[in-house]
């Protein structure tokens, strides 16, 4: 046995004992079904719901003529501080008798910083608008691609 | 001749289910991506991780286990980073995943046992981690959804993250280093695509982190918390109402007990306590959900009124409040915090009598401790 093949094993140990000690915490002192809904229905969510609903906002922007990696910017951020922020956006942990819980406008904060990051991709689009025409119809696309070429019919069949 | 329509068949299932991985066209689900977002996923989680048990075993120390009192802010520090560090990751975590969904569907989905082995190791992977991504996110704005105990069930799936996550390290190392030390040649936009995601965590940070360090409160437009909100400019975790001491907390007959391995038992009124040398000290309120504000408390040493009852050097002290229940109702403070000289009963902050939500008639404010111990409306300090 190699150091290569001796690390990885001691890894595997370390992990699977790690993984033991939290499911037996997990089996003793926490409800195994509330838990398990938890666990099973964020990936589920996640890899049903979430993923395809971001492939779908990607392939839309793919409409985009120019400034698609600007746009595509603009709403990976957008909609990550969105996750983040809506549970004190639906602000259901609010108590009357807690005042200084929860105690900003969080839908129109939200909408605030949304707006600076809609305006700095505006402002983005312009300066790169402005940049290509001063190039005046030079030399188009530098690097950057970010498509792989198309799949033939024939390689996606296989 | 037969109709066009008779020679068309539809495609099996299997056969859809085998063309889904040709159909990601970005070519940023890729390794080199991946390897990037990964090691910064990777050292994020292992900070929380560790972070999350210095907060854990502050609340319950294992026998040997003797926090220090100093530094005043390591558990403001460690808490802050725990918190908004973790709010900053979720935009890591969902890039990490996007760019490593293509493998989801692989084909066949399972090759061989050991392969079979790994992927339900990954999907531990997954699971832990959006699980404490999810219930993190929802407690700290106490949206309580799930019908278990919050920090029971994050500190033990943890363990079950962390270990999917050394075994993930262990099986994607080699590649991981291969691509990340070879410069690519491929002019594939990653750089941008980093940035964006470095921007997402960082604008999440940014709109959050005022609630821990008080000049960018002015900043902390999306924190649930806002220092300078609240009570004599503090905010409340427990207020009296909710906790239903208002009556006893007000009551003139309140009084402080010492009692427990005591040399003789001692009983102080507010007027007693406000008879005793008086001291401030500027201390910061430290809260789990990790929201922390400092401010100026003034009141007796702890150690003072021990002193009283003549308690040894070694006790341990049992700090109760009014509240009749609760986990929090009591907490202990160990010889290294109630030695120390900034560990107050505190009877007033910033200038002014204690407020009735932040614990009048007396509280306990300690350095280095994290809120939930601060107990508040003290009546009684039992010794052993």
């Amino acid at each position: 046995m190699n150091a290569g093949t001796a690390s990885k094993a001691a890894a595997y140990a370390a992990g699977l004992a790690l993984i033991a000690v939290g499911l037996r915490g997990i089996v003793d002192q926490v409800p195994l079904a509330q838990w398990a809904k938890w666990f099973v229905g964020a990936a589920v969510l996640h890899d049903a719901v979430l993923v395809p609903a971001v492939l779908a906002a990607g392939a839309l922007t793919g409409l985009v003529p120019a400034g698609r990696r600007i746009v595509r910017a603009a709403l990976v951020i957008g909609a990550c501080v969105t996750v983040v922020a809506l549970p004190v956006v639906l602000g259901y942990g609010r108590r009357a008798d807690e005042p200084s819980r929860l105690p900003l406008p969080y839908g129109r904060n939200l909408g605030i910083v949304l707006g600076v990051i809609a305006a700095a991709a505006a402002c983005a689009l312009v300066v790169r608008a402005v940049t290509a025409r001063r190039r005046a119809g030079g030399a188009s696309g530098r690097g950057g691609a970010t498509r792989a070429p198309r799949h033939s019919r024939k390689e996606a069949r296989r | 001749m037969r109709p066009a329509l008779d020679r068309y068949r539809p495609p099996t299932p299997t056969a859809v289910l085998r063309g889904i991985p040709g159909r990601f066209t970005s070519r940023l689900h890729d390794e080199r991506v991946a390897s990037w977002l990964g090691i910064a996923l990777g050292v994020s989680v292992l900070v929380s991780f560790g972070t999350g048990l210095v907060s854990h075993f502050m609340q319950q120390p294992a026998g040997w286990m003797l926090w220090p009192s100093r530094p005043v802010n390591l558990y403001r520090v460690t808490q802050g980073v725990h918190v908004i560090g973790g709010l900053a990751t979720v935009p890591l975590l969902l890039a990490k995943l996007w760019t490593v969904y293509p493998r989801l569907w692989q084909w066949p989905p399972v090759r061989s046992l050991v392969h079979g082995a790994q992927r339900l190791l990954v999907f531990v992977l997954v699971g832990a981690a959006l699980f404490q991504f999810v219930t993190g996110v929802l407690n700290v704005a106490y949206w309580y959804a799930f019908r278990f105990y919050f920090t029971t069930a994050h500190y033990w799936t943890a363990y079950i993250l962390v270990g999917a996550l050394v075994i993930h390290i262990a099986d994607q190392w080699a590649k991981a280093r291969r691509t990340v030390m070879t410069r690519p040649q491929d002019g594939v936009g990653r750089r941008g695509f980093l940035l964006t995601v470095a921007g997402a965590s960082g604008v999440v940070a940014l709109t959050t982190v005022g609630e821990a360090v008080t000049p960018l409160a002015p900043l902390a437009v999306l924190a649930p918390r806002r220092p300078g909100t609240g009570p004599q400019d503090v905010p409340v975790n427990k207020s009296a109402a909710a906790t239903g001491v208002t009556a006893q907390a007000r009551d003139p007959r309140w009084r402080l007990t010492v009692t427990g391995r005591v040399a003789r038992e001692v009983t102080l009124s507010l007027a007693d306590l406000r008879a005793l040398p008086q001291h401030t000290a500027r201390l910061p309120i430290s809260c789990v959900e990790g929201w922390s504000v400092e401010a100026s408390w003034r009141g007796v040493r702890l150690r003072d009124v021990l002193r009283l009852a003549g308690v040894d050097d070694d006790a341990q002290v049992r700090v109760e409040s009014l509240e009749r229940q609760g986990l929090y109702r009591t907490s202990q403070v160990a010889p290294p915090h109630w030695h120390d000289p900034l560990t107050l009963l505190a009877l007033g902050m910033n200038g002014a009598p204690l407020a009735l939500d932040h614990g009048y008639p007396c509280r306990l404010i300690a350095p280095n401790r994290p809120g939930v111990m601060q107990t508040k409306w003290v009546q009684g300090l039992v010794v052993s």
